[in-house]
């Protein structure tokens, strides 16, 4: 985290692993200031093998976090059913344009490595 | 230093037991918006009482129960702070001013004004706080749409597996099956047309 010695739980930026995603809308959905932008399409899969059917599983194109209206509530995090989405204590993203403030999937992935792991139970 | 006991100082002034609530660790004591000066008077000078301190004062849309008027003040001498409440409907929203109780009520009964459409009666000067000159509507009422969620589409109405080009290819009849937002009134009953 930015030359800084701040808590690593601190609620700085919200993550993305995005491989846990599965479009399900529910983020979006529940986000009260209407900040979280997902599309995605859907593909279907060959059958995994003699007898399998084939399925339809949804691609995600695109996730983005616009900063510039996020609250930072985290309800996002917490109504993840597929742990996709997780706090990262990385607050320093300035940008000139409002518009810059809008973190697309890849940025959001990089803020993952700055994530603390799970408490143990 | 009398004992504390702001009800009963409520109660002796409007002549009725007040309501009490204490939840969340507060005493909040409810009274008809016909007694709301004389209660906020007593809480003021009765020594059971004593809140010579004026906190602030607001309310809070309660829908169909209509508008809450909610005043919190402080005793200095008992330590000890209390909330004063009443209920007044949507439609005609009127209380007396507390200006004369506490002076420094003024701004907030201006602000309480202009965004829940409260009349305080004899209120020296109740014109807008806050908001621009022309403003139309009261923004903290449940009913006020935020131009935000007007100007703006919901992220949440794609289903799963669908982008915005899926959204720009709807016809009448799907965009109205499309999921709506929480909160907001259905469409056509607000915004533009």
């Amino acid at each position: 985290v930015s030359g800084s010695d701040i808590p690593e739980r601190s609620r700085g930026v919200i993550a993305l692993l995005a491989d846990n995603c599965t479009s399900c809308m529910l983020c979006a959905r529940e986000c009260p200031d209407w900040c979280i932008y997902i599309d995605s399409h859907k593909e279907t899969t060959p059958p995994a093998g003699l007898g399998a059917r084939p399925r339809v599983v949804n691609v995600l194109d695109r996730f983005a976090i616009d900063y510039a209206l996020c609250m930072y509530c985290g309800i996002c995090v917490e109504v993840c059913p597929y742990d996709a989405l997780f706090w990262s204590p990385e607050y320093s993203y300035p940008a000139p344009e409002i518009q810059e403030l809008t973190q697309e999937r890849e940025a959001l992935g990089d803020w993952l490595g700055s994530a603390p792991a799970a408490d143990q139970v | 230093v009398s004992d504390l006991d702001p009800v009963a100082a409520v109660e002796d002034a409007t002549g009725r037991a007040p309501g009490v609530d204490t939840s969340f660790g507060a005493l909040t004591i409810d009274v008809a918006a016909s007694s709301w000066r004389p209660a906020a008077q007593a809480l003021r000078d009765d020594p059971r009482s004593r809140a010579e301190f004026f906190d602030w004062l607001s309310a809070y849309d309660d829908r169909d129960a209509g508008l809450a008027i909610v005043v919190r003040v402080w005793s200095m001498i008992h330590r000890q702070a209390t909330i004063l409440r009443c209920q007044v409907s949507r439609e005609t929203p009127a209380v007396d001013s507390l200006t004369p109780v506490w002076a420094g009520a003024g701004w907030h009964e201006r602000e309480t004004f202009e965004m829940f459409g409260v009349d305080f009666l004899g209120h020296p000067n109740l014109v807008p706080l806050l908001l621009p000159e022309g403003f139309e509507g009261h923004p903290l009422r449940k009913e006020f749409v935020l131009a935000s969620r007007v100007a703006k589409d919901w992220p949440g109405q794609k289903q799963p597996g669908e982008s915005d080009r899926d959204l720009a290819g709807d016809d009448e009849a799907r965009r109205r099956r499309r999921v709506r937002p929480p909160g907001l009134p259905d469409p056509g009953s607000w915004g533009p047309s």
